[in-house]
């Protein structure tokens, strides 16, 4: 069968870049590693992943681990703290395979890791399953339930059977993982306040440590943006889809779940490290075909082709490295550090707006509008603005000067802005 | 040596081109190695759209019955808006190739390019073309040809251009059928212009049928109707590469080069002569093709002045440079509030302003902003007097108008049987009104209408496309101005009058067509941090109304390591996006925006 044409977007320029001298001087903290089967195509879905082919389990391992290895001679490993392993479906890999994955995964960490997180599809996590994992050093599960509604389900083209995720819940505190995260979304075309409300309801009674709830992505290339094109499906009023948002921050806050994140809620000591490096512009490794990494401002991603990745020799076949410009570098670490509930530490905030004037413009207005906050020491997105947060973000990415509130001419700083200018309020 | 000079002429796609390169092979005038496809569509946009814009005349000779033919051929274009370029091209000829594709059959620019043909006293060969295709049904179309246009369908050449089977046939044909030139009537040099173009290297070439005397290398020669004398420095034709000839003998077509520096200083359809030696009378000339749709384009970036040089500026420049090569548009500056100077251009039709635009982006380096297209519109005044306006927004005070005249069109529609109804139902709705239906063959028809130009400038002819599965072709002519009951709407936005969105339309749907534009506007402006009302007035009274709703819900849901790069270009392609827009009262407005005027729901 051909892989689906659904590869995320800024790839397949066939240019091969080489990672090693990266590698080198790196001492990446985390590691995340790409599983990409499914037993099926989700329609909303843009990750990398093929319709499973159990013939290619084996050579896909196979490879995987000699990158691996690879990397053990290539890098520095001691500073490793969390690892990922997501996809595509990881938990689709028969048992056996599984755990060789997940113990040569775990295997590159020099010290035993915080944090072993593996993404699972709910109707995948048999009891045998759930015992390779805990056998396997894996401490939290990520589970996929987007909704408990089946007609909603099948809107998103997605294979579960809801009763499946209490199930699979259960295999695993019974084999012993105590930390389930559950992903959900809302905003699913259909959908109602009472249908998204009575979603966070049947996840709360299942008592998870911790709550992804995403609203719809109309991911381009993905059968659903072809569905919206003809006209079969038309997204959600973008008021309700607002309305969703700002229920499920009440309805988490009250059931004692802290959101760490735009999309994120974890019980105190819950939130997820892994994803934290990311947010706040860590490095890490990526291992298998379509991963990303970053090490010391080099963002890099491998090639999303099982075929061609198989082929490669390790570690890496990359076909995407960039080191960006600084000042582009500065944009992401906004566009990232202000995705957290806890903001950006002075600290960071002043090194990142020193030589800067036009990000310390457009902070200084979006403080004085009232869409950034200080709070203990850390500058955030203000609760009422969250859910308009890109408004705020796009202007800290491309800081030309235009912010909402007004017209500033192209690149230019007004007289009488200077770099100290201070930030407070 | 004796002399043919014909046009081939066609529907659009038929193949004119493919048989203009099939002809340059056969007589061995180019070879299969050096020739390209559509060796005459020398623009790179008629290569990439693989249409032809402009005519060419080009020489080649071929042998029948042991004498030697030069044969002088013109590849003209084939759709409606290019018109002209076919009348002038059949005016330096005796004979036309009507070229018909067996596949398609007689359609709408088939039947408006024979007339023309006819009109001029040209001898026809009906070509039957791609008959290489399985669909091909060939005798089908010639009856065709002899049902509509009386040309016996036995009489009819089968063709391939592609494979060039029939071409001897035709080759021979042309030399047998297609009369010579007539005789010089005057002793005195008479050539008519019948077509320009501009070269960078040697300014205004010239082509010019000679009709009598002669044309030489070096003659003090005057255009009879602009009075203008210039000395004939290069007399050639292109055989399809350019040779050099020391003159153009009677009968003969060919290019003249005479240090003539902007094709503003030729007009085509004027008559070259001696200066000393002139000829009493001109040869009849055309008639100067007519602007018919108008738009503005605007620099789509706004910075206006400063260090560097503004945008409008640029536009500027890409306007004139491209004038020189077609002077079939017209232009003239516009300022606008919201969208701030450009340029008020007209055009022969839709196809026509496309391409301008094209060229403009393409070759002039600026990126536009275009407003919807409309229609000239002559306004009768209480004094008496008439004023001519391209523009909704240049309507006088509607106390001092007696009338406003919108300029009305035939058309003529060939469609399969079963679309008659729908279409019907599409023209009625446009105002039209029916004058005639006729039979094609036994399942497609002629459907004649006349109805406003400016119903069918926007998407008439997508709807008709649609409506007959793409088997529908339309042609349309002017046939003169006619008052209607017209009223100016005006559009605004946040409060603020946007006068690149006002339009003139007939009273009695004046309301439904605001409301459906307002739909529109809303689906494309964006939501705002505010509530913005849009408005449709007509003399300061509001006739309709929308709201777009202040933006509730702008936040990227999913961001994790493998998507940084992607979500911040994505944020810069949108934040990109709202600078080519343009701000009026505080709204971003897209350009798409700006089109959405004449767009109509049927
Ligand atoms: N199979 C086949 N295709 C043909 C033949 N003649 C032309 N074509 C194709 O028909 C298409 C249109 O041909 P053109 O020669 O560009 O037609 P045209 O009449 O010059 O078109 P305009 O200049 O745009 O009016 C092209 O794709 C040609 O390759 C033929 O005899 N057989
Ligand atoms: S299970 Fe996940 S990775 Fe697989 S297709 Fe569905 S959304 Fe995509
Ligand atoms: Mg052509």
């Amino acid at each position: 069968m051909d892989d689906p044409p659904s590869i995320p977007l800024p790839l397949g320029r066939d240019r091969r870049d080489d990672l090693s001298p990266h590698l080198r001087d790196a001492r990446p903290e985390a590691i995340y590693a790409h599983v990409p089967f499914c037993r099926h195509k989700c329609h909303y879905c843009d990750f990398y992943s093929l319709v499973d082919q159990r013939d290619r389990q084996p050579a896909f391992v196979d490879r995987l681990l000699r990158e691996a290895d690879r990397l053990k001679e290539l890098t520095r490993l001691d500073g490793v703290e969390t690892i990922f392993v997501g996809g595509g479906t990881p938990t689709l890999l028969d048992p056996p395979l599984l755990a060789r994955t997940l113990r040569s995964i775990r295997s590159l960490a020099t010290r035993p890791p915080q944090e072993f997180t593996v993404e699972a599809n709910p109707e995948t996590v048999t009891a045998e399953v759930a015992q390779t994992l805990r056998d396997s050093g894996v401490d939290r599960v990520s589970m996929g339930c987007q909704s408990f509604h089946p007609d909603h389900l099948k809107t998103l083209e997605r294979w579960h059977d809801p009763a499946c995720v209490p199930i699979a819940v259960d295999h695993l505190r019974n084999a012993g993982i105590q930390r389930v995260s559950l992903d959900l979304i809302f905003g699913i075309p259909g959908s109602t306040l009472e249908d998204w409300l009575g979603d966070l309801e049947t996840a709360l009674a299942l008592d998870p440590a911790h709550l992804s709830c995403y609203g719809l992505v109309f991911e381009p290339a993905t059968p659903l943006v072809e569905k919206r094109r003809l006209g079969t499906i038309a997204p959600i009023d973008e008021d309700l889809e607002a309305e969703m948002f700002e229920a499920t921050r009440e309805r988490l806050v009250a059931a004692g779940f802290e959101q760490y994140e735009i999309s994120n809620w974890a019980k105190p000591g819950e939130r997820c490290r892994h994803n934290l490096v990311y947010w706040r512009n860590g490095d890490w490794l990526g291992l298998g075909p379509a991963a990303a990494g970053h090490l010391r401002g080099v963002r890099y991603r491998q090639v999303p082709r099982l075929e061609e990745w198989l082929d490669s020799t390790p570690p890496a076949p990359v076909v995407d490295l960039e080191r960006a410009e600084p000042s582009v570098q500065r944009g992401e670490r906004w566009m990232m550090g202000l995705r957290l509930r806890d903001g950006m530490p002075r600290d960071v905030v002043e090194s990142l707006l020193e030589d800067d004037p036009a990000r310390r413009l457009v902070v200084k207005r979006h403080l004085e509008a009232g869409r950034l906050e200080w709070r203990d020491e850390r500058l955030r997105i203000s609760d009422g603005a969250l859910v308009v947060a890109d408004l705020v973000v796009s202007d800290l990415v491309v800081p030309d000067g235009v912010v909402p509130d007004g017209v500033v001419p192209d690149g230019a700083v007004p007289d009488g802005v200077r770099p100290d200018e201070t930030l407070n309020p | 040596m004796k002399v043919r000079n014909f046009s081939i002429i066609a529907h659009i796609d038929h193949g004119k081109s493919t048989l203009a390169d099939r002809l340059l092979h056969a007589t061995k005038a180019v070879d299969q190695r050096t020739g390209r496809d559509q060796m005459l569509d020398s623009m790179d946009l008629e290569r990439e759209r693989g249409i032809t814009i402009k005519s060419s005349a080009v020489t080649v000779t071929h042998e029948f019955k042991g004498e030697t033919y030069q044969l002088n051929f013109i590849d003209t274009p084939g759709h409606v808006d290019f018109t002209y370029e076919v009348s002038r091209a059949l005016t330096a000829c005796e004979g036309a190739v009507l070229v018909v594709d067996s596949t398609q059959g007689v359609q709408a620019q088939t039947v408006a390019n024979a007339y023309l043909a006819v009109d001029n006293d040209l001898e026809l060969i009906p070509v039957v073309n791609k008959i290489d295709l399985p669909a091909a049904d060939p005798d089908g179309v010639a009856m065709e040809i002899e049902q509509v246009l009386g040309l016996p369908a036995e009489d009819a050449i089968y063709v391939s251009a592609k494979s060039g089977k029939g071409i001897p046939e035709l080759l021979d044909a042309i030399c047998d059928e297609f009369p010579d030139p007539p005789p010089a009537t005057t002793d005195k040099l008479r050539a008519l212009i019948f077509d320009s173009n501009y070269d960078d290297y040697r300014g205004v070439v010239v082509f010019v049928r000679v009709f009598d005397g002669e044309l030489k290398v070096g003659d003090k020669i005057r255009m009879m109707g602009t009075g203008r004398t210039f000395t004939v420095t290069e007399l050639g034709r292109y055989t399809p590469f350019p040779e050099k000839l020391k003159r153009i003998g009677q009968g003969e077509v060919g290019y003249m080069v005479a240090a003539i520096k902007t094709l503003g200083d030729v007009r085509v359809g004027d008559t070259v002569t001696l200066e000393h030696d002139a000829a009493r009378e001109a040869l009849p000339g055309y008639e100067e093709p007519k602007q018919m749709v108008f738009c503005d384009f605007y620099p789509a970036t706004g910075s206006e002045g400063g260090g560097k040089r503004s945008d409008f500026e640029s536009l500027r420049e890409a306007v004139e440079r491209l004038h020189i090569n077609d002077a079939s548009f017209t232009y003239e500056v516009q300022h606008s509030e919201a969208l701030g100077f450009g340029f008020r251009c007209g055009f022969l039709g839709l196809l026509h302003m496309d391409i301008v635009q094209e060229r403009l982006e393409r070759e002039g380096g600026v990126d536009i902003v275009q407003t919807a297209p409309t229609v000239s519109y002559m306004v009768d005044l209480n004094d008496g007097s008439t004023v001519e306006i391209h523009n909704p927004a240049d309507l006088p005070d509607m106390s001092k108008v007696q009338a406003i005249r919108e300029p009305m069109v035939k058309i003529e529609v060939i469609c399969p049987e079963e679309n008659i109804g729908d279409l019907m139902k599409l023209a009625e709705g446009r105002r039209g009104i029916f004058k005639g239906q006729r039979y094609v063959s036994d399942t497609r028809q002629i459907l004649d209408y006349e109805l406003p130009l400016a119903e069918i400038i926007y998407d008439f002819y997508d709807k008709l496309k649609s409506i007959t599965r793409g088997y529908g072709t339309m042609d349309y002519e002017i046939i003169g101005y006619e008052v209607e009951n017209l009223a100016r709407v005006e559009i605004l936005i946040n409060g603020a009058p946007v006068e690149a969105l006002s339009l003139i339309c007939h009273r009695s749907n004046a309301e439904y067509r605001s409301r459906l534009i307002l739909q529109k506007l809303r689906k494309q402006i964006d939501r705002h941090q505010f509530e913005i009302p849009l408005q449709a007035a007509i003399g300061g009274k509001i006739i309709a109304r929308e709201t777009i709703k202040a933006l509730r819900k702008n936040v990227t849901a999913k961001c994790y390591g493998g998507d940084v790069t992607r979500k911040r270009k994505l944020l810069e392609k949108q934040k990109e996006g709202k600078k080519r827009m343009k701000n009026v009262g505080s709204v971003n407005i897209p350009q798409e925006a700006f089109m959405a005027v004449l767009e109509q729901e049927d």
